[in-house]
């Protein structure tokens, strides 16, 4: 009797800790469900093209394209890795193999406390500093895509550094040897041995960097200008989908209005997804 | 070219690149504190009432929304990643379920913020009727930040030695009583760097905050279906509608202040989670 209840316990608290596990498909079910029933209104009535293929945003005269905002998002995205990225891998290469140890200490350091200011101080250092320094040297508002991609260079460089360095860091230091043994120079260690074993790593932290410009909302919203026009010029205001989403969000009454900009979260939620599943086939790759 | 001057050049590259990385960081720190550093200690400032019609405002409710939210968001937090650990890490074995919780995690962790902010009010502000309050931001905060609890609650767990579970089950305990008498209050200074890591994050976050939480008080919140403003929302709040005449020296000071409030939180978390594996090397606990 006294061995049945205890393993009666045993199979209860089993099956409450699984329910605490299976939260996180609850929550990914639920924010589908919501996301995607509050953005019927706007699919149907409107029409799927009409929203994915215009440029024209304007819930007054019942216009309701987001390629303007798509453009922005993709541009200030690209913009931002092509900053970030190169930087983060970089000084991923520098902490790892070419910086002596307490130099290194203090980049790391540095790193870690870049990668803790909150997004809207990352904002407020965008508007107050970089926007206007912009507009002094372009002669134009500062606003736009050129502000929002240094704003999110700096905020995927500790991302893609961190990945960076924890895939350098799993090389087996063996390669390094050898590679040293042969004569080789640390540069072309680095070049040929190094950055192709780890190739797969260090497309999965450009890949995750890439999830946090795409998601990264206040900061741009501060400086990206938020008109509704479609831009392909650096310094001239603009959107992307998250700002809009968050300009919007408070003033826009229950109706197609709203129900767009849910549209436009479930654009982000379907990109996300796409990027996660990106990173599992990567990563399957190189477990093959 | 020689690959002895390819090497020098590339070193210095490198260090070119090292430095560019740091000296950004210093360089955002210092304008933020230079331009916010003394409004940000003024006791005015961090403990006076916020003012919508002359300059002079304070941010109390603003810091204590953000206090109170964070402790919210962990006690929710807390026991449903522990119990989801306990689960990953004791009872199921490696396979397709888990794979798939852990799918669902990555998924969790990549989603935007603003997703789970506008999601946190179509539930709980709008259909559940809570209203802007406390518990509708910690609910939100609580899923927006589960992938990052659960990941150390388990390392947590997973730092627990094999064989402190074999002797206690060897000794006829079930696996309940294992993990309550053995595996917890082994792993918990683990646990509890864990829970205290993540604050600087809730802190600092805004895009699912301000659509479930609220954007501004000038009072307390006390119960968490009260109304609140915290500290990052706000900032962004009083840039946007810059409806004080001082509502600059407002915004510069709340950047100071917010960003003491999460290095001070991010480096005590550290050192916590570095004595903790000290002592653990040592064989203590």
């Amino acid at each position: 009797m006294k061995n049945f209840f205890k393993s009666s316990g045993d199979s209860y608290i089993k099956a409450l800790t699984l329910i605490c596990a299976s939260l996180s498909f609850l929550a990914i079910a639920l924010i589908f469900y919501f996301i995607i029933s509050e953005s019927m209104e706007a699919l149907t009535k409107v029409g799927i093209t009409n929203i994915l293929f215009s440029t024209k945003w304007n819930p007054d005269r019942n216009q309701y394209g987001i390629l303007a905002f798509l453009c922005g998002t993709v541009m200030t995205t690209l913009g931002g890795l092509i900053i970030g990225a190169p930087l983060g891998i970089g000084t991923a290469i520098f902490l790892d193999q070419v910086a002596p140890r307490r130099m290194g200490e203090i980049v790391r350091r540095g790193v870690e406390l870049l990668a803790g200011i909150p997004s809207v101080v990352i904002g407020w250092f965008g508007l107050t500093i970089l926007v206007p320094a912009i507009a002094r040297v372009t002669n134009s508002s500062g606003y736009g895509i050129l502000a929002a991609s240094v704003v999110l260079g700096v905020m995927v460089l500790p991302t893609i550094t961190t990945l960076s360095v924890e895939s350098l860091r799993s090389l087996p230091p063996e390669l390094k040897e050898a590679s040293a043994s042969m004569g080789a120079t640390r540069w072309q260690t680095i070049r040929r041995i190094l950055i192709p074993a780890a190739r797969e790593g260090l497309l999965v932290a450009t890949i995750l960097g890439m999830g946090r410009a795409i998601g990264e909302t206040m900061a741009v919203q501060m400086v990206v200008g938020n008109a509704n026009q479609l831009t392909f010029s650096l310094t001239q205001n603009t959107s992307t989908l998250t700002s809009r989403i968050v300009t919007d969000m408070g003033e826009a009454p229950p109706g197609i209005f709203r129900s767009s900009l849910f549209v436009m979260a479930l654009v982000l939620l379907i990109f996300a997804m796409l990027l996660i599943i990106t990173i599992r086939l990567v990563s399957r790759k190189k477990g093959d | 070219m020689h690959p002895k001057t390819a090497d020098r050049i590339a070193t210095v590259f490198f260090w070119t690149i090292g430095l560019i990385t740091l000296s950004i960081l210093l360089f955002i720190i210092l304008e933020i504190f230079g331009r916010g550093l003394l409004t940000a200690l003024k006791p005015s400032f961090f403990w006076g009432q916020p003012k919508t019609d002359a300059p002079g405002g304070g941010v109390r409710p603003m810091l204590f929304s953000s206090i109170y939210l964070a402790c919210l968001t962990i006690l929710i937090s807390l026991p449903i990643s522990l119990g989801a650990a306990i689960y990953m890490n004791e009872f199921a074995r490696r396979g397709r379920f888990t794979n798939f919780i852990r799918f669902c995690l990555d998924s969790l962790a990549t989603l935007p913020s603003i997703v789970f902010g506008i999601f946190g009010m179509t539930l709980f502000v709008i259909r559940l009727r809570w209203s802007y309050c406390l518990l509708a931001g910690a609910c939100t905060l609580a899923l927006l930040n589960l992938p990052i609890f659960l990941r150390s609650t388990e390392e947590a767990l997973r730092q627990v030695p094999q064989t402190y579970r074999e002797a206690s089950m060897s000794l006829g305990s079930t696996r309940w009583a294992t993990i309550r008498k053995v595996v917890l209050p082994t792993a918990m200074p683990g646990i509890i760097t864990g829970a205290i890591l993540p604050i600087g994050r809730i802190m600092g976050e805004s895009a699912a905050v301000i659509y479930t939480t609220g954007l501004f008080v000038n009072f307390l919140p006390r119960s968490p279906l009260d109304p609140a403003a915290p500290l990052a929302g706000y900032i962004w709040y009083a840039q946007t509608e810059a409806w004080v005449p001082d509502y600059r020296q407002i915004v510069n000071g709340g950047a100071a202040l917010l960003l003491i409030i999460v290095f001070l939180i991010n480096y005590l978390a550290r050192k916590l989670a570095k004595v903790y594996s000290e002592k653990k090397t040592l064989g203590g606990i």
